[in-house]
This record gives C-alpha cells, structure tokens and sequence, in this order.
C-alpha cells in the first residue's frame, strides 16, 4: 500500500474530508459527496475538462455548463457495482501519469486536439493479462465510461430536454405510418 | 401482543369485509356499495389517493437522479425485485423490496407485490382479454386440473359489465377464440404491424391472426368517465408512476373513488390480515382479524360477508392461516387442496428481427397498447406434443439513430442533429399457458415469521416438459413467421426466467363442481364456509393464456352480486 492509499483510507477512516497530501498536488480534499469512490475536488475538476472535451462549449452550451462532471460521479458512485468503480477510479488516478507518458504534458496543457485523440485513443486502449495491460484496461474502462455518461448526462439534462430538444410528457396522438418526408425533423425526446 | 379491540364490537362490524385493495378486491368493494352494502376494505399496505400520492408522475426525465436507473445497492439487496421490468427509479415506490417482506423459494420464484391500496392495479400492463369456452373447456377436453364450475355464458354480460366501467379500447375482431366486448375505439396498429397482419392471413389462412391489444386505456366516452373523474389516455407510457388523468384503470383512479362516493365503503389501510375468524357454534366465519402494520396491535372486524381478494397467493396464505378446530388445515381447506395447483404464465421466451422494406415510414406520437396473437395451437383440436398453447406480444417500431461516434464539436453536432433513421425492429413475447399440477404449491413455512407473527410462505412452483416443448414450439413458429413475412436478422432467447416474473401466479383455491377436488364452487364462496368469497387469481381453475386481470374484474362483481342475493334470501 502506498503512502497515498494509505492517507487516503486514513481520511475515510476518519471522517472524510481531510487534506490530503501529495505530489501532485499541494493539497486535494476527497469529496464527500461521492461516499463510495474516493475522488478528490481535483480529480474531478480532471474529470470536467474531459467532459468538456467530449461535448465543448460553444454556442450551444456543453457537458461542463451543465454540471455533467457531477452526473458522472453521482452514477458511478450510486449505480456502479464495487468492481466497476474500482476499476474506474484506478482509471482516473493513472490518467495524468498515462498523459504525462503518452504526451509529455500535463492534460489542461494539451491543445483541443491533442486532448480529443488523447481521449479517442485512450478509449481504444486494450489490456492483455499483465499489471501494466489492467492500466490500459482501467484507463479504457474509465474513458469510455466517462464518455457514456457524458453523453446522458448532457443529453438529459434540463437545457437540452428544454432549450434544444424539448421533451414533451404528452407526445400526442399515435399515426402508425408517418412518412419521413413529411416531417422536417426526427423527434428523439418525446 | 397487545389488542386493540377498544371500541366497541359495534363500530367494528360491518356488512361486507373485502380483504385487499387491488383490482379484484376494489372492484368487490364498488360492487357491494353500490348495491347499498356497509363494507370495510382492509388493506396491509399504506394509503395511496389518486394524483395526490403519485410524486413522480410528472417528472422529467432529468429531475430522475439516476435518469430512471435503480442504484446498484438497491439492485444488490433486492435481487427479485430488480428482475422487473417495471421496476425503476419512477415507480420503485410502489412495488415490495425482497428485504421488506421475505418468502421461501423451494425452488426460484420471483413473487412481484404491490403493497399499498390499489396493490398491482397501479402498476399492471393494462392488457384486457377475455377467455372464451376453447379456454374455460381446456380442463375438462384436454384431462388435467378439474372441470371449471362455469362457462363463458355465465361470465359473458359480467365482462361486458366491467369492461363499460372501466373503459377498455379495441376492436371488433370477429375472432372465436378471443371475443369482442363492449370497446371504445382501438388503437392503431403502426403501417408495419399491418403489414405482418396481413402477411398471416396470406401464409396461414384465417388460422393466425395478430390484433390490437384490447387495453384497459380511456379512448372515448368521455363524458361517462367524467363521472368517475377520468379523462382520456394521453399516451404518457407512464402508467406505472400513476396516471393524473386516470387515462387507464385503476383501483386507485376508479373503483376505490367511486365506492367512497357512496357513502357505503370505509377504507382501513394498514391492516396486516391475520386470518379469518370462523364461529364453530354459527358454522360461519365472522370476521377478519388483523395486525396493524405500523403499530403491530391487533384488531377485529366484523361482517356477514366476507370477500377474500388479496392477490393469488397472499389469498392462500390467508386461508391456510385461519386455523379453528374445525378447518385444523385452513379456513374451507377439507379437500386437503388449498395452496396446491398454483400455476401462472410462461413468459420465458422471445423472438425479434429486423424489417428492411417501409424505410419511408416512421410513426409518431404515443399509444398505450400493441399487437396481440390469441392463441392459435391446439385451439379446437389437439394438434401438437404439448397440451394447451400460447398468445403472444407483438410490436414494431423504429428509433431515430443515436451516434455517439467521434468527439467535441463533431459528437456534439451529431448528438444534436440525429438525421438518420435506425431500421424497423419487430418483437414478440410468449405468454403461455401453463398446466396446474399437485406438485406446484404453496405452504406456510412452519418456523419463519413475518414482522407481524405471519408465517413466511413457502413457495415451490416449477416448470415442466409441457412447458419446454411450448417455448421450442413458439421460438420454431414465430420464426417462421418472421421468415414469411420476411423478416431479417431473427433472434430468438429463452431468458429462463423463474416462475413469478411473469405476474400472473394463479390458483391454490380452484374453483370446482365436487367439494372433495376444488375449493370454491361456482360462486367463488368456499364450498364449506359459503359466507366466504375469493375472487381473485386463487380461484383460477387453469390459466389459459389471456391476461387475467380482466376476469378476476369480471369474477368480483359477479360474485358481489351473488352475495347481495344470497343475503336477501
């Protein structure tokens, strides 16, 4: 176990919300809010500039605007199984070093492009049985779990399902045979 | 355990008790107060009162924490519960947890309750069949189980009665084997659906016949169901959460309101049933005694009737504890049957595929039903390896393609401007008839208690051959159906499911002509207790294939009826 694990267990043992140090940052609380994973306020500002990077800002708002990085956390968090969040929080925790390793930078030092094939390849990234290949495997796991439910979360959040897509409880009348022609554009929310 | 019978014998007594607030025993209880009978309705669950206690039933997708999903520790500690499909973030309120009430599985059943006032009448799928005489004459024909008591001519102007009542759309189908009754206009099939339709009638004849589902959904006479405080389906799909339109039925929206209205029904929820009381000198029972849920007191009731509708098999756990001297094995149980010849539906298998040809078409909107298959096997003969045989689900439709290819501005554009449609996808699920045996049974557990000195049931219900050969028979026929209609990419599962899943256990008080085979007679009263009436799935003889909620409708107001004539006697 290494000294920050072991800080770590003593913050949950603890109480929660303790400083925490360590070396890649001079200080990082572990968030309470996520009881289950053990994510520190800097973590998840990683997290929000991928989300961000996934679905950016622009004229439409993106999946940062719309507190996505929460979403992601409160499901993995509530509707993960032990193994999944494990799996996924060692993917979090190794991301900076694989950037590091991969692109000699640090991830918010990365350009807009460097960050999305940074992302897209990590995705693909495929572990055999060794330590290093569950690395990859995490780091997969988490990138592609992330990626999913940034795309729910932003999909359906209370701006698109209002302001871009409105989602209606009442869908109207049912026609059978519609003809696509016909409608100017394919209504996905309702 | 301290008692509560502080107020008088008096002011507990009533004319009718109706044991269960679902849809039997709600329809039970609007029945006897409309015929002017003094009824208590006793209900283990809490108060639910229609609009008022359905707090998620205008939610948006986004004010669902979890956007729908159940949490992973609910799902762990709640393995059965998890297993149904209508168990979800909107409606998980309204069904039991496994940690809540256990049962003892013999062997794997997965027992869905609903306990509240209302029950499952607020959560089921609305499908509304009836039976025909190629189902109340299965027994008798085909040698199992006993010769029900009574045929379609005798529950025929009862259907006709409920379906009025609780609003049922569908069509005039003209089918034998699945009878018209008294609809509201029916909902369309989609251009696709017809399609497959009309492919039957091509490939097979008149013999099979795929049809809209007669659904107990709100699609016309308006200002009948005005009087009730219903409205007209909006095509929600959001049933389950309970429907601030009372667009389908429900005890909640429909029988309960209108019996209070009355004046005549007195709700008691919170009554954890006991048992029910028999009086050797009187040689009836006369009362029901039970444990209040919240402050584990006892209480009794009194009544000259009393209507025993507490779903299928809570109803024979009932009965199997209302033990005296004279029914040492439970209330009416003389024959030795109670709690033996539980059936239920065999939902274990579909089959769905693709369908390339009418890419022009999309639909749009909502509805609350799809297509049905009655049953085509064995239908006025014995033609296969198995006995009996199966409806089926059917539906088709398309969805707009989601891609979540690529990142940044590339995935945000194609998430937001979806232009490609996916294929038509068409599915069908089996709904098979399953034959009651000895060896399918319930049984109080004789050491494990409930939180309210109840024994555990005991559960030990299984399938057989019949029933396998049926699932190889309709993963064979619908697809070859599918390959007439040609159909592409055909998958069919059998997701061996347990028994139970399905929600439509059945049986365990048969109905019968002989008291030394069945429980109850023609009446629904038990044949030795006849102050004694159960009309819900316990009494069912066989199962058939139809979705049963609309003949236990047709069964309580029916019996109510009967006991409102027996009492004027």
């Amino acid at each position: 176990m290494n000294r920050r694990i072991a800080l770590r267990h003593l913050a949950l043992i603890s109480g929660g919300l303790v400083l925490i140090p360590s070396c890649d940052f001079s200080s990082d609380d572990i968030l309470a809010a996520y009881q289950n994973l053990k994510v520190t306020a800097s973590q998840k500002t990683l997290l929000g500039a991928i989300s961000d990077t996934i679905i950016p800002a622009g004229e439409i708002k993106g999946a940062l605007n719309l507190e996505v990085p929460d979403f992601i956390l409160v499901m993995v968090n509530d509707c993960f199984t032990k193994e999944n969040q494990d799996k996924f929080t060692a993917g979090l925790t190794a991301f900076p070093d694989y950037v590091q390793k991969t692109a000699g930078k640090k991830f918010e030092s990365l350009s807009t492009k460097e960050k999305e094939e940074l992302i897209l390849t990590g995705t693909k990234l495929e572990g055999e049985d060794t330590p290093e290949g569950k690395a990859k495997a995490n780091i997969s796991y988490f990138l592609n779990s992330t990626k999913r439910f940034t795309i729910q979360g932003y999909m359906a959040s209370e701006y698109i399902q209002t302001e871009i897509i409105p989602y209606s409880l009442i869908p109207g009348e049912y026609n059978g045979a519609v003809l696509i022609t016909d409608l100017q554009k394919p209504r996905i929310n309702g | 355990m301290a008692n509560l019978n502080i107020r008088s014998r008096q002011e507990r007594t009533y004319q009718a008790i109706v044991i269960g607030s679902g849809i039997s025993g709600a329809w039970a209880a609007k029945e006897l107060c409309d015929l002017g009978v003094k009824t208590l309705m006793l209900e283990r669950g809490k108060d639910v009162q229609h609009v008022k206690d359905y707090p998620t039933t205008n939610m948006l997708p986004y004010e669902f924490e979890h956007r729908g999903q159940v949490p992973q520790k609910i799902q762990d500690e709640n393995p059965v519960i998890s297993r149904c499909y209508a168990f979800r973030e909107d409606a998980m309120h309204f069904f039991v947890k496994d940690t809540e009430h256990p049962y003892v599985q013999e062997k794997p059943f997965d027992w869905i309750r609903g306990y509240q006032v209302g029950g499952k009448s607020l959560l089921w799928a609305r499908q509304v069949q009836r039976w025909s005489d190629f189902d109340f004459e299965g027994p008798a024909r085909d040698g199992f189980a006993v010769d029900w008591p009574i045929r379609y001519k005798d529950i025929e102007k009862w259907y006709s009665h409920v379906e009025k009542f609780a609003g049922v759309s569908g069509n005039k189908d003209g089918l034998p084997n699945l009878p018209d009754g008294e609809f509201l206009p029916g909902y369309e099939l989609n251009v696709v659906e017809k399609y497959f339709a009309e492919q039957l009638k091509k490939n097979y004849g008149n013999e099979r016949h795929m049809i809209s589902s007669r659904c107990a959904h709100i699609n016309g006479n308006l200002d009948f169901y005005a009087q009730q405080g219903r409205a007209k389906c909006q095509n929600r799909n959001l049933c389950q959460r309970g429907c601030p339109f009372g667009g389908y039925f429900s005890s909640n929206s429909s029988t309960i309101p209108w019996a209070l209205k009355t004046g005549n029904l007195t709700m008691r929820p919170d009554a954890v049933v006991h048992s029910i009381i028999y009086d050797e000198e009187k040689g009836k029972a006369t009362g029901v005694r039970i444990v209040d849920r919240l402050t584990k007191e006892t209480e009794e009731f009194y009544a000259d009737v009393i209507f025993l509708n507490a779903a299928a098999l809570n109803s024979n756990l009932v009965l199997m504890n209302s033990t005296s001297n004279r029914f040492p094995n439970g209330l009416g149980n003389d024959s030795g049957l109670l709690g033996k010849y539980v059936a239920f539906h065999n939902y274990r298998a579909g089959v769905s595929a693709e369908h390339e040809g009418h890419s022009e078409y999309t639909t749009s909107g909502g509805r609350p039903t799809s297509g049905y298959f009655p049953r085509f096997r064995n239908v006025y003969k014995q033609e296969t390896d198995f006995l009996r045989g199966y409806a089926a689900g059917f539906s088709a439709g398309r969805g707009v393609r989601t891609n979540s290819e690529g990142i940044g501005i590339e995935l945000k554009n194609n998430l937001l401007n979806p232009s490609e449609y996916g294929p038509w996808y068409v599915g069908s699920h089996m709904m098979g008839e399953t034959i009651p045996k000895e060896s399918n049974y319930v049984a109080l557990d004789p050491t494990l208690k409930d939180e309210w000195g109840i024994p555990q049931l005991k559960i030990s219900v299984d399938y057989d051959d019949n029933d396998e050969k049926m699932i190889k028979d309709y993963i064979e026929q619908m697809s070859e159906m599918f390959t007439k209609a040609g159909f592409t990419n055909i998958r069919t599962r059998d997701d061996k499911r347990a028994p139970g899943l399905d929600i439509h256990e059945m049986g365990g008080v048969r109905m019968g002509k002989d008291p030394k085979t069945s429980m109850l007679n023609a009446n629904h009263q038990l044949h030795a207790v006849p102050n004694v009436y159960v009309t819900d799935g316990a009494s069912m003889t066989s199962t058939s294939t139809q979705n049963p909620s609309l003949t236990y409708m047709a069964f309580a107001a029916r019996a109510a009826h009967h006991a409102v004539a027996e009492s004027k006697k």
